[in-house]
């Protein structure tokens, strides 16, 4: 022994009194060395273990792994290690945290250290046991806030779904509700024609039967001249220019209202599974206008100021409604007949559309609540103050702007 | 850094620290081991992952880490196929049925075994006093491409030394992968200059 070693009391008195498990073993696994935490632990006093088969001393231990390792050791004259993470005790001794602690053994980390002796042979190995129970718990306390954590994530997730969900009945509600109210307008619009087509039909009725009186006089007494006779009477000049305007009024009427029914059409497809597709806005804002029309006409002339625009991937349905809720807002605005204006253009690599009236104009203390759901400066009835806000839900998803 | 006379030396104490390694496995595990002559390279850390890909072969991988200390610094990986070691359980001493976590022990205890041969063969050819720090898992079944991404190596150059294992009657196989920091590069190359010298 060198002069530089520490005394061998104190080396000993150190290697029984650290706070870690330490041990040896031979190559017979007998027991050399047991220090004083292995003792308190075990209950074992190393005068009841030294000497002894650690097995036989210790039949919990799982033999067939263990002597294994132990032997790998000696063979391979190298470190091996256990973790608590994968095997979370060698030696079930009872911990100190009983009551907070939630788990039932000390939870222990070894290192198996080859000891050589003279020549290059090992001649012990010596297990150091380290309590890692502080470590475990604390470890497990993490892994309970992380599950915990991912826990709220997921649930927020579907909050977050169901938002999206909400906000998409919403979407569809508000579109049936201002189809509602185009209800009566468009009623209106149909009814129009459907009236003087109607009118029309009781002229055209009357005519034919004035023609029929002419054809039937031929075969009648008075044969040709009785003929001639009634169609003096009849005016057949003015009836046969009349015949072909009745028609020709009655066929435009037809085609409103069939252009009507069509354009009410393709504004309420409520698309379950929405479609994107290439669409032209000036033709969004032009069916919309029409099934509007019955909202607009008396308020506002219409000015139309369309510029070269290309198609755009869009939910044409979705824009449909949000064209309605600006120029509704427009005609609502205008007390006093003004104009309604719509525009579209470029700019950069996207298109504009520009609805504007000659209104009374937001007031600038509302202009930051007016996309706010429920706000409204229209009476009970009148107003929900849900269009802008859906509108607005609608432009952002097609990546879009809207301001005033 | 690595040159011709340092590299053939190193090769050669490679060589030998395997061929010793592999006896003492083969007496641990009582089953013939094949190893790789080991591959020496030094390469940027940014090379490492495509130096990898090259030589393993599988696509999802397990990755055991070592750092070992003292006279050599440095990390060991071992890289793991699909199938892990689950082979060799019994030649360990576990019993059949791994659960998780026991297949994790065993793939520790494996690598323990392979590093602590290797290294301690190629120390011991040099002279030099190695230890070894406990092994931990690094990967758990990813795709190797993801293995270096998650754990960057932070070195400016790395050392690579690549042994491939496998046994003859079992379906095992792995890469050992021995990680160094430049300077420890250069510590271990005059501790080979050393060699070279007393031969
Ligand atoms: N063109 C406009 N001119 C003046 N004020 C407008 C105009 N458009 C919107 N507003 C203001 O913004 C408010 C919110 O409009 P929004 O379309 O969201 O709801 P609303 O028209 O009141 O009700 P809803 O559209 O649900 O029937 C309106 O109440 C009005 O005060
Ligand atoms: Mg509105």
């Amino acid at each position: 022994m060198s002069e530089l070693s520490p005394p061998p009391r104190l080396l000993d008195f150190v290697v029984d009194r650290l706070e870690v498990g330490i041990f040896a073993v031979d190559a017979e696994m007998k027991v050399v060395l047991w220090n004083h935490f292995m003792a308190m632990h075990s209950g074992h006093e190393p005068g009841r273990v030294i000497g002894r088969n650690l097995f036989e001393c210790f039949p919990e231990l799982p033999r067939v792994w263990l002597e294994k390792k132990i032997r790998n050791v000696f063979l391979l004259k190298n470190y091996a290690f256990t973790s608590w993470e994968q095997r979370p005790y060698l030696f079930h001794f009872q911990h100190n945290r009983p009551v907070t602690g939630g788990v039932d053994a000390i939870q222990q980390s070894c290192t198996f250290l080859p000891v050589k002796g003279a020549g290059d042979s090992v001649e012990h190995v010596c297990v150091s046991l380290y309590d890692f129970t502080d470590t475990a718990i604390f470890h497990g306390q993490l892994s309970h806030a992380i599950a915990d954590l991912q826990r709220e994530k997921a649930e927020q997730r579907r909050l977050i779904e169901k938002l999206e969900e909400a906000q998409n009945q919403l979407l569809q509600s508000e579109k049936l509700a201002s189809i509602g109210q185009l209800a009566a307008g468009v009623a209106h619009e149909i009814n129009n024609p459907v009236g003087f087509v109607n009118s029309n039909f009781g002229a055209l009725e009357r005519y034919v039967l004035d023609l029929f009186r002419v054809i039937d006089a031929l075969d009648g007494p008075d044969g040709l001249a009785g003929a001639q006779a009634i169609r003096q009477q009849i005016d057949y000049a003015f009836l046969k220019e009349d015949i072909v305007a009745l028609f020709k009024e009655s066929k435009d009427g037809l085609d409103r209202v069939k252009r009507i029914v069509q354009d009410l059409r393709d504004f309420s497809r409520v698309d379950s599974v929405q479609a994107w597709q290439k669409a032209n806005l000036q033709t969004c804002l032009d069916t919309t206008l029409n099934v509007a029309t019955n909202e607009i006409k008396h308020r506002a002339d219409v000015v139309k100021a369309y510029g070269q625009i290309p198609e755009v991937d869009c939910l044409p349905s979705q824009l449909n409604q949000v064209f309605l809720n600006l120029m509704v807002n427009a005609a609502q605005a205008m007390n006093q007949r003004g104009t309604l204006t719509l525009a579209t253009g470029c700019e950069g690599d996207g298109v504009w559309v520009s609805i504007s009236d000659t209104g009374s104009g937001i007031a600038p203390e509302n202009l930051n609540r007016i996309f706010d759901p429920f706000f409204t400066t229209k009476p009970v009835g009148k107003g929900t103050g849900l269009g802008l806000s859906v509108s607005y839900n609608i432009i952002a998803k097609h990546n879009g702007r809207i301001e005033p | 850094m690595l040159t011709d006379d340092r590299k053939e030396a190193l090769q050669e104490i490679a060589n030998i620290g395997m061929g010793q390694a592999g006896a003492s496995i083969a007496q641990v595990l009582g089953e013939f081991v094949q190893l790789s002559i080991p591959r020496i390279l030094i390469v940027p850390p940014a090379e490492v992952p495509t130096t990898l890909a090259r030589t393993v072969e599988e696509s999802t991988v397990s990755a055991v880490r070592q750092a070992f200390y003292s006279d050599m610094r440095g990390e060991a990986l071992v890289i793991f196929g699909q199938h892990r070691c689950n082979d060799l359980a019994d030649l360990i001493g576990y019993e059949a049925d791994l659960d998780h976590a026991a297949e994790v022990e065993l793939l520790l205890d494996l690598s323990n075994i392979l590093v602590g041969a290797c290294l301690g063969g190629i120390a011991e050819q040099l002279n030099l006093a190695i230890g070894f720090s406990a092994p931990s898992l690094m990967a758990d079944a990813i795709p190797l491409s993801r293995l270096l991404q998650d754990n960057p190596v932070p070195w400016t150059a790395a050392l690579l030394v690549e042994v491939d294992f496998s046994l003859e009657k079992r379906s095992f196989a792995c890469n050992l992968v021995i990680l160094m920091p430049e300077a420890e590069i250069e510590r271990l190359m005059r501790a080979v200059d050393l060699f070279l010298e007393s031969l």
